[in-house]
């Protein structure tokens, strides 16, 4: 299987600037091309594991991230995103290319990919169990998801869990672990062997860096899982840690509040969400201690908590 | 007297006494009480007034006598409210 680690740099560079890098990420085809040079280094490092297929063949998402033209290209330079010939966002300065195509193959799966019910969440598996953390930012979400993902949790998501319509299974999508502002040296010192991109300072979401995905869960990035439990999480500084069960109508609230594309499916996004609960024990969660949530969490998906 | 509005499904899931119903028209989903939902299905059945659905379901409220038919016709409103039912 071909990889991006396998290509030379000048072999990806040669397919980011001509007919485009073609990366399969869990069930998505995207098809990358860019003459931003800063994102090749961006894209060999936090992709080296995934598999990239042939040209010419079916594509999900065509996205195209490209610098400024005329004066711009010399002067505080910025970079572009297309995607199928439309520009849905603002350009940013050029130092926020590679989080920009993070962000831009996000939107491409929460505004296109409605064959899922897709949760705002982040999902890890573990003994054939999936656990779903929906939480808006500043929960602690991705820096907890960060922390089990070195004691053997698999990654199916940091953002976004799908929820396949035709069956209620959650479909990995593992990609790079986004990270923010304090959360990035609590995760260095937490884990000294994770591998973080360079962090980028003054995004809109302050200074962001991605931790590479585990090469164990990418390789396992086309076998689904199963839905066990919704945990809700709240980081509080100094708070014990606490897990409350919240009653199934209340979690069905929620979650729906948490999705991307509820209200785009209507009737079939409630049957998938109904579907969701009923699989799923939901708790909401406060934590301030990384250890001592990552323990709990050991009991949770043992189904012992 | 009240009706079901057509076109409602009344598509919904309980559990533990509460229940989640997806509206039909407005595609909006709304958290109800268990008991909410039996008068949408008592209504799907064939009209009536809050004196008769007091009558009918008398055992699934908490409420005397009294006291029932205006707690009815309070949920009556909401739920018209929500589109969910008209008077006829």
């Amino acid at each position: 299987m071909l990889t991006v680690g396998s290509l030379s740099r000048a072999e990806l560079a040669a397919r980011l600037s001509g007919d485009g890098l073609v990366l399969r990420t869990g069930p998505f085809i995207n098809r990358i091309r860019s003459d931003v040079a800063p994102l090749i280094d961006s894209v060999a490092l936090m992709y080296a594991d995934y598999p990239v297929e042939p040209v010419g063949g079916f594509v999900d998402f065509h996205l195209e991230l490209r610098r400024s033209g005329g004066l711009r290209r010399w002067y505080k330079s910025q970079v572009h995103f297309a995607y199928d010939g439309t520009t849905p966002f603002q350009p940013l300065p050029l130092a926020q290319a590679y989080p920009m195509l993070e962000w831009t193959m996000n939107w491409c799966v929460s505004h296109r990919a409605h064959g899922y019910l897709i949760v705002h969440a982040a999902v890890l598996e573990k003994h054939g169990r999936a656990i779903i953390l929906p939480a808006p930012p500043g929960s602690g979400k991705s820096t907890l998801t960060a922390a089990l993902l070195g004691h053997g949790w698999r990654l199916l998501s940091d953002e976004m869990t799908l929820v396949r319509l035709d069956d209620g299974v959650v479909v990995p999508l593992p990609r790079p672990v986004s990270l923010k502002n304090t959360s990035i040296d609590i995760i260095r010192a937490f884990r000294p062997d994770a591998v973080l991109s360079r962090p980028v300072e003054e995004t809109t979401k302050g200074t962001i860096a991605h931790l590479k995905a585990p090469g164990a869960s990418i390789a396992r990035a086309l076998e689904p899982a199963r839905p066990a439990c919704i945990v809700f999480p709240r980081w509080e500084a100094g708070a014990a840690i606490a897990l409350e069960p919240l009653p199934k109508a209340r979690a069905f609230m929620q979650v729906a509040d948490n999705c991307f594309n509820y209200q785009v499916l209507g009737a079939r996004g409630f049957t998938a969400l109904g579907g969701l609960i009923d699989a799923s024990d939901a708790y909401t969660f406060r934590y301030s201690s990384l250890p001592e949530a990552m323990a709990l969490f050991e009991r949770l998906v043992l189904g012992d908590a | 007297m009240w009706h079901l509005m057509p076109g409602q499904a009344l598509a919904c899931r309980e559990w533990d006494g509460e229940a989640v119903l997806y509206n039909d028209l407005s595609g909006n989903t709304h958290l109800l009480d268990g008991a909410a939902l039996d008068l949408l299905f008592a209504l799907r059945d064939e009209p009536a007034d809050a004196a008769g659905l007091a009558g009918r379901l008398a055992e699934r409220f908490d409420a005397g006598d009294d006291d029932l038919v205006s707690l009815i016709d309070e949920m009556l409103a909401a739920l018209a409210g929500l589109d969910l039912i008209e008077p006829c």
